[in-house]
Formats: C-alpha cells, sequence, structure tokens
C-alpha cells in the first residue's frame, strides 16, 4: 500500500513540477500586466519543439549531461526570445487600451503558433527520446523513474534560481516593483519596457523547459498539446494566487496532487463508474470552484470591493 | 449601438445599403441554380451567422467575454441527436424538439450565468471556458447517453408538415429563414430598453446598478437568450450533418465564433454577417492554401484588435442607417 | 421624510474611515459636506448609495433601513448620485444615458416592449419626452444624439447631473461636482443646483471648493478624521474655533511656523519685516 502511495506521491509531484514551472509564466504575466496570455501554453509547446529541432542538428547520436544542459539552455534563451518578440508585436500597442484586448489579441496568437507549428512539423505526434537516463528504480514497492526524479530537481533548481533571482538581483527587485505597482515603478525611473521584456524572456524561457520535461516523460510531442496543459497550469497558477510567485509553485504541485489522486481516487468512489479518463475535468473543475469562491488563491492579493473600478472590458 | 455623432445619412451609406440588398436578392434567388457544393459553403456561413448573432447579445450588447458558447451550440445539437435517432430509440418531430431546445437552451445559460454574476473582465472569460471545456468532456465520456467520441449517427432529417429537408438547397432556405426572424429579434432586442441596459452595463456595470438596473436579471437575460440562439443552430446543425461527435465542438470552434465577432463588428448585427462571410470564404477562396486557414486567421485576429478592435464593419453601418430610405420602423 | 445616519461607522483594515457619524438632512435644504483630505466625506456618500458596506450603524431613508439593500435597490428607493470622476455610459448617445435611468420595474413590461411593436414606440416616447425636457433644463438637447464622450468636460458633468435626476429622486449625492471646472462653469453649476431646490428633494454636495459650498448651501457638515465635526449654516460653521483649526492647525503651530518664516529671512539678510523686493 506504501509503495502504491509514494509512487503516486511521485507521479504527482512530477506532473506538478511540470506545472508549476509554466504557471510561473502566467502568474509573472499577470501580476504585471493583468494579462492572461493565452500564448503561454505555445511556448510550453515550442520548448519541446525547439529541443527535437536541437537534438536533429546537434546531437543525433544521443546527448550526455552536458549536451542535455546546453539543450535546456538554448531552448530556453529560444523560446524566450520569442516571447519577447511576441509581447512587442502584439501585447505592447494594447497597454493602454482595454482590459480584455490584450487577451483576445494572445488567443489570436495561440493559434497562429499551433498553426504555424503544425505546418512545419505536421499534426502528428513526434516521439522524443528522453534527455534523462531512463532507469527504474524500486523503493519501498513503488516503481520510479530517474526521468520522475530528474524532472523533479530540474524543477525545484530553477524554482529556487528565480526565487534567488527576484528576491536579491537589481533586476528581479525591479520586476518586482513593477508588478507591485506599475506607475509608482515608472515613476521611480524602473524602465518598464524592459521589466516586461524580462518577464516575457523569463516565463516563456521556463515554459520551454517545462515543455522539454514533458516531452522527456511521455516520449511524444503534438502541436496542440499546449493548450489543455496550459490551461492546467494556468489553473494551477490560480490555486496558489495569481500574481504570486510561491504561489504559482506551491500550486503546480497542489495540482498534480488533486489531479493524480483524485484520478486514482475516482474509480474506487464511483464503484468503477466513473473511470480515469475524466482526469482533465480535475483541473477545470478546481479552477472553476477556486474562481467563484476564493478567486485570490491561496497566496494571491486580496482585492477588496472598494478597490475595484470597472469600467468597460474591451 | 448608436453611429457615432449624429451624422446625416450620406449617399454613400444608402448606396451601399441598397447594393447589399440587391446582391442579397441576386444570391437568394440565383440558389436553385447553384452546384451543391457553393450551396453548402453558403449553409456554413449561415450557421455561423446564427451562432455570431447569439454570441453577440453576451458579448457585443452586454460586454462579457464568453469563451464557451460552443456548450450550447452542443446542447442543441446533442438534444436532437438524442430525440431523433436510434441512438436512445426516440423518434420526435423537429418542431417538438425545438422548443425542449430552447427551453435547455435558455436553462443551460442562466446555469452558466448565475456562478459568473461576480466575476468580471478576464475571470469570467476563463471560468466560461472552463463551462465549455467540462460540456465536452461530458459529453466525450458520457458513452452510456452520448456515445463518447463515437458520436451519434443516422439522426433524422428536420421534417416540417410533411416537409422534408434533404438537401442543402432545403437547408439553405430553412436556415435563411431562422436568420431572418432570429435577426429581427436580436435587432429588437439590440433597440429595445433591454438593449440599452445591456449596454449600460457594458459600459460601466457600477453605474448602471447606481441609475437602478437590476444587472443581474440582466445579465441573465443575456446569457439566457444567447445560449438560447445557440442552442437552435446545434439542433439544424445536427439534422443536417445527421451525425454528431464531440469533435465539433471544442474550445477552438468557440474562439472562432469569437473571431466572427471581433472580425466584423462587435455589437453590430451587419457585423456579425460580414464576419461569418469573411471567416467561412477566406479558406474556401484560398482552398490550395487551407492550412494556412488557421494561421492567418490567428494572425488576423490579433492584427484586428491591434489596429481596428471595432472591427471591419464601421459603428455607424447599422441597418436602421443603411436601409433609411426605405421605410424602417 | 429624511435621510438619516445613526452612529454610522466604515472600517478599512485597521483604518477607520468614518468614525460612529450621526447626521439627520431633511429636505428641502442643500447640504455641503467638507474637510481636510480624508475626512471621509465620499465615504459618506459612498454608503449612503450602497457602494460601500457599512461596518456599524445604519442608514435610514424615510425611517427605513437601507444599508443592507443592493446598489440598484437602494437607486431605485430613490436615492441617486453622481461620481467624483464622471462616470457616463461613454459610448452611449445623451440621450440614451437619460431614458435607460427609465428601464422598467417589472419584468413583464420589458417582455411587452420586445414583442409589441406599438407598444414599445409608445413607451419609448413617452421615456424619451421626459428626457428632452431636462436636456432642455441642462442645455444639452442639441447634443440628444451625440455620443457621451465628445461633450465637453463641463456640459458631461451636467450630463451626469441629469441622468441622477431622470428618475425624480428623493435624495440627490454630488461627489464634487465642480471638480475640473472652470471658473465660468463652476458659477454655471451653483445656478443650476441653487435652481433645484425643491421641498421634498434632499441635496447633498460633498466639495472642495469652499467658495461653492458657502455660497450655495443651506447647511454646511464638516467632517475631521472621519468623525463629524461640525454641523451649521455657513457662517456658523466658518466661525466655529474647532473647524479653523481641523483647517489651519492650532494657534500655536501658526505662531510657530512664523517663527521659522522669520528666523529664514533673517539668515538670508532680509529685513525682518521687508516685502520681497522686485527686480
Amino acid at each position: 500500500m506504501t509503495g502504491l502511495i509514494l509512487q503516486q506521491a511521485v507521479n504527482a509531484l512530477t506532473i506538478g513540477a511540470i506545472y508549476a514551472l509554466i504557471a510561473l509564466g502566467y502568474t509573472m504575466v499577470y501580476g504585471v500586466l493583468r494579462l492572461i496570455n493565452f500564448a503561454h501554453g505555445e511556448m510550453f509547446m515550442l520548448g519541446a519543439y525547439a529541443a527535437l529541432v536541437i537534438v536533429i542538428f546537434a546531437f543525433p547520436s544521443g546527448a550526455g549531461l552536458f549536451g542535455a544542459l546546453i539543450i535546456f539552455l538554448a531552448a530556453f534563451v529560444a523560446v524566450g526570445l520569442v516571447g519577447v518578440a511576441i509581447e512587442r508585436a502584439a501585447y505592447k500597442p494594447l497597454r493602454k487600451t482595454s482590459r480584455l484586448s490584450p487577451m483576445l489579441s494572445s488567443l489570436g496568437i495561440s493559434l497562429a503558433i499551433q498553426a504555424a507549428v503544425q505546418l512545419v512539423a505536421g499534426p502528428q505526434p513526434i516521439g522524443f527520446a528522453s534527455l534523462f537516463p531512463v532507469k527504474a528504480i524500486e523503493i519501498a514497492g513503488a516503481n520510479i523513474t530517474t526521468v520522475q526524479i530528474g524532472i523533479i530537481i530540474c524543477a525545484l533548481l530553477l524554482m529556487f534560481a528565480l526565487n534567488r533571482f527576484v528576491a536579491s538581483t537589481r533586476l528581479g527587485i525591479n520586476v518586482r516593483a513593477v508588478s507591485e505597482n506599475m506607475r509608482t515603478a515608472q515613476l521611480m525611473g524602473i524602465d518598464i519596457d524592459r521589466a516586461v521584456s524580462l518577464i516575457f524572456f523569463i516565463g516563456p524561457g521556463l515554459g520551454a523547459v517545462a515543455g522539454i520535461l514533458y516531452a522527456s516523460y511521455y516520449g511524444v510531442m503534438t502541436p496542440s498539446m499546449g493548450v489543455i496543459v496550459g490551461l492546467k497550469a494556468f489553473t494551477a497558477a490560480i490555486l496558489g494566487g495569481i500574481g504570486s510567485i510561491p504561489g504559482a509553485m506551491i500550486g503546480g504541485f497542489i495540482l498534480g496532487i488533486l489531479e493524480v489522486f483524485g484520478t486514482a481516487m475516482l474509480p474506487i468512489l464511483t464503484d468503477g463508474y466513473l473511470g480515469t479518463e475524466y482526469r482533465d475535468i480535475f483541473a477545470f473543475a478546481a479552477l472553476i470552484l477556486v474562481l467563484l469562491f476564493k478567486p485570490s488563491g491561496l497566496l494571491g492579493e486580496r482585492i477588496s470591493e472598494e478597490t475595484m473600478v470597472y469600467k468597460r472590458d474591451f | 449601438m448608436n453611429g457615432g455623432t449624429a451624422k446625416p445619412v450620406t449617399l454613400g451609406t444608402k448606396l451601399i445599403g441598397f447594393a447589399l440588398i440587391v446582391a442579397a436578392i441576386v444570391l437568394a434567388c440565383s440558389v436553385p441554380y447553384m452546384p451543391n457544393y457553393y450551396v453548402r459553403v453558403l449553409d456554413s456561413i449561415l450557421i455561423y451567422i446564427l451562432l455570431g448573432l447569439g454570441l453577440n447579445i453576451v458579448i457585443g450588447y452586454a460586454g462579457l467575454l464568453d469563451l464557451g458558447f460552443v456548450a450550447f451550440y452542443a446542447i442543441g445539437a446533442y438534444t436532437y441527436a438524442l430525440l431523433a435517432s436510434p441512438q436512445m430509440g426516440i423518434h420526435l418531430p423537429f418542431l417538438v424538439i425545438l422548443p425542449i431546445a430552447c427551453v435547455l437552451g435558455v436553462l443551460a445559460g442562466i446555469l452558466l450565468g448565475i456562478p459568473v454574476l461576480r466575476l468580471r473582465g478576464d475571470y469570467l472569460a476563463i471560468v466560461t471556458l472552463g463551462f465549455g471545456e467540462i460540456i465536452r468532456v461530458l459529453i466525450n465520456n458520457a458513452d452510456a447517453l452520448t456515445n463518447g467520441p463515437k458520436g451519434i449517427a443516422a439522426i433524422h432529417r428536420i421534417d416540417i408538415f410533411g416537409l422534408t429537408i434533404s438537401t442543402p438547397k432545403d437547408v439553405f432556405w430553412l436556415l435563411l429563414v431562422t436568420c431572418i426572424l432570429v435577426a429581427i429579434i436580436v435587432w429588437r432586442l439590440q433597440n429595445s430598453i433591454l438593449g440599452k441596459a445591456w449596454m449600460a452595463i457594458r459600459e460601466d456595470q457600477d453605474a448602471a446598478k447606481g441609475i437602478g438596473i437590476n444587472t443581474t436579471n440582466a445579465k441573465l437575460a443575456a446569457f439566457g437568450i444567447s445560449a438560447m440562439i445557440g442552442s437552435i443552430a446545434g439542433v439544424i446543425f445536427s439534422a443536417f450533418q445527421r451525425f454528431v461527435s464531440p469533435e465539433s465542438f471544442t474550445f477552438q470552434e468557440s474562439v472562432l465564433i469569437v473571431l466572427i465577432i471581433v472580425i466584423g463588428g462587435i455589437g453590430n448585427i451587419l457585423g456579425v454577417i460580414a464576419g461569418a462571410t469573411m471567416l467561412i470564404l477566406l479558406p474556401e477562396l484560398l482552398r490550395d492554401y487551407a492550412e494556412f486557414r488557421m494561421l492567418l486567421l490567428g494572425l488576423l485576429m490579433a492584427f484586428l484588435i491591434i489596429v481596428r478592435p471595432h472591427g471591419l464593419v464601421p459603428r455607424s453601418f447599422t441597418p436602421d442607417r443603411l436601409f433609411a430610405w426605405m421605410r424602417f420602423r | 421624510m429624511s435621510l438619516e445616519f445613526k452612529n454610522v461607522s466604515k472600517r478599512f483594515g485597521s483604518v477607520i474611515a468614518t468614525d460612529d457619524v450621526s447626521l439627520t438632512f431633511e429636505p428641502g435644504l442643500i447640504y455641503g459636506i467638507i474637510g481636510p483630505n480624508g475626512a471621509g466625506k465620499s465615504t459618506l456618500i459612498n454608503m449612503a448609495a450602497g457602494s460601500y458596506s457599512i461596518s456599524s450603524g445604519s442608514i435610514l431613508l424615510d425611517g427605513r433601513p437601507i444599508e443592507k439593500l443592493k446598489k440598484h435597490e437602494i437607486s431605485l428607493a430613490g436615492i441617486a448620485r453622481t461620481y467624483q470622476n464622471i462616470r457616463l455610459f461613454e459610448q452611449m448617445s445623451v440621450m440614451d444615458n437619460l431614458e435607460v435611468c427609465l428601464y422598467p420595474r417589472d419584468v413583464g413590461g420589458v417582455w411587452k416592449e420586445i414583442f409589441v411593436p406599438s407598444y414599445a414606440r409608445a413607451k419609448r416616447e413617452e421615456r424619451q419626452a421626459h428626457c428632452r425636457r431636462l436636456l432642455e433644463q441642462f442645455a444639452l438637447e442639441d447634443a440628444a444624439d451625440w455620443d457621451a464622450n465628445s461633450l465637453s468636460y463641463g456640459r458631461q458633468r451636467m450630463l451626469e447631473i441629469a441622468r441622477a435626476l431622470v428618475r425624480e429622486p428623493r435624495v440627490l449625492l454630488l461627489d464634487e461636482p465642480a471638480a475640473g471646472l472652470n471658473h465660468g462653469e463652476t458659477l454655471e453649476l451653483k445656478q443650476r443646483l441653487a435652481a433645484l431646490r425643491r421641498p421634498e428633494l434632499i441635496m447633498i454636495v460633498v466639495e472642495h471648493d469652499m467658495d461653492l459650498v458657502m455660497t450655495l448651501c443651506d447647511r454646511v457638515v464638516v467632517l475631521h478624521h472621519g468623525a463629524l465635526l461640525a454641523m451649521g449654516t455657513p457662517a456658523e460653521v466658518q466661525a466655529n474655533e474647532q473647524v479653523q483649526q481641523a483647517y489651519l492647525g492650532t494657534i500655536d503651530d501658526i505662531e510657530s511656523i512664523r517663527a521659522v518664516a522669520q528666523s529664514r529671512k533673517a539668515e538670508r539678510g532680509l529685513r525682518v519685516n521687508a516685502d520681497t523686493v522686485r527686480h
């Protein structure tokens, strides 16, 4: 029994780690621009495809540890630059307009990127060899793979690095200032555009790494993989409190636990009537319930009735 | 929606209105002689016009971004599929199913509306998105009822008092009549005091409450009516295709309908017609480049939001101005 | 017939915005609410209009408590308001901004209008006739078909006041109506507001413009740190020492300010009582 629980726990942490990395991108962008970036899921997808391209051209016979690091780094940078470009072209012109137009724009960009990748690489799933050595380990009756451990460690390292960056470096503090209060930060001389570009570099970069991890875990990638996973990661960001970086991290793991254990319990609780194919519903149900009853999430800002002056949405 | 400052209706506007009427009549008259392929395209356009008219009430008039509209489309389609096919062994006539689908649509709209009443902007959009996805997943997994991903086939044709709607041309006339009726109702709604209340809510919800509008009821009415129209479209779609599956009701489909409204003109009936026409015709004209369709549409959406957020059709192109030379009540 | 605040308090977290205020407003009079920044003037109006909830106490309209009602119910009960930053329905026409206020109370009426065109036409003409009279009163009838946001700032203010009057309210709350108006527009505002005096109407104006308040209002309410400092005629309030202290500081404070200013002048070698030198 403990073996089963331990196994599910590792499964949960693995997928939770991936959700957390993607959620960070959503939360950083929302915290600064109040924008739900629908195209962020596509950054996740692009990461996997970018890694694929790099592997094909640079490491046709497999990559060792050093090669893997290069792949991660290159994909991070490449997708990060794509993120910056998208922000400049499609979101920046809308910054002063209504609340929802950037979101609608991001919807269009999301469609466009999926279509572009589909044009180039085709809609069919493409196999991806894991960047981690694949070995099964048995601990206390649980079957765990080194891939899972690799993913969890990788994600934790990145989250730790991000935390240090935001807390201690000049650029990181600027980013935090901009997300607290953009106008004040501007008045204090902080370059808003640069801070926003930085956010749109780091967020998509992290998402790209998550994409590579996901492709290593499941062994496959498709142009539309970003849609559902993106939405789930967004749920994770909301769960933890949208706008809060530690919130995104916690939210990711919580969603992973919810999904894995919930899906496992479902057949047991409903006598086999509802099966594991309802896995996706957990995220949507969690999303709706949180938004309806506690929209600020666990660690998010409490927006009181009085501070919101809403006029037109779009 | 009022057309900007009080400019007199120019000659140019009147000419465009005249040209549109002539084009519509010519088109309608030539349908009996058109090859089936073109008629199918027209049928597609009309279905999307219908969907656009429905969603326009929530997005265009009330200003609530609903990203899960496809759910109501699905409810209408599956209602007809379940009540007029071998799936459950029930074979009700179209004229009985239609009111049932309408009622179910309204109920679904209100059910979605109630929890999102307190939500604004982006949160509202996301919850409606989630709602749409939940409906799709439910349909996909409730095998016993809906046959899951395999879908429901052998759906009965529509039969109205002995007239069977079987060819694309028959469907064209049915859709045309439906579109005209719905357009008239929507036009009346737009100009009614309820329509003005919706626009006040869209402009500034708090100020609307401040002048005594019961925003709860008004928003629920918007959701209910738009859902009903979506449901009607679903019924006709289901009977026309004679096959439904969850694949037709994805998030991407919801986005497409939003795209129609955004391209054509938010809150403008003629905009919806223009948007639907563009959305369907473009890939047809570029048939050789069919794979580029989504790419172009995505880029077009982002581009239009930035450059022309009110859509292609100018706000002043409302039926009462275009057709002012006719006696318009 | 009155609007009564009974021991009303409002707390935002640990900040006390309104501190146990008890006031009664009678009809037929124009009340001005003044006070230094942060005194809680707008908070009072927002509570009466239902935009803010009350932390404790009660607000009574004709003896009936309204603090638990929803915003639109308070409006239907006869309390109308304008906003500090103008909140018109910008992309709707001037006429529509007024007409929409006459949204029928009963749902049946709404549906009847949708399905019976002749009924709709008759009702619409009735509403628009009523609104046109209001537009004439505020010199806006030429702009009836314009978008509300194409009006000049001053006319937008007038439109907002007109909108508040459409349903002939019992209480009219005006939140800094003179903000952003130039001298001439402020005079016009004063004239119009004075012309609105009616035996059954309670008018409450929150303002910073002391001149406007003292010459227009029949009674002045002074708030300070959320609490009621004074209430009376303009003359009484102006003579009130506590009010003077609140605005200017205590007598001792003024003395010490003068002392510092004089010593600064001495430092620069200027004669203590000299005027500024013009070159």
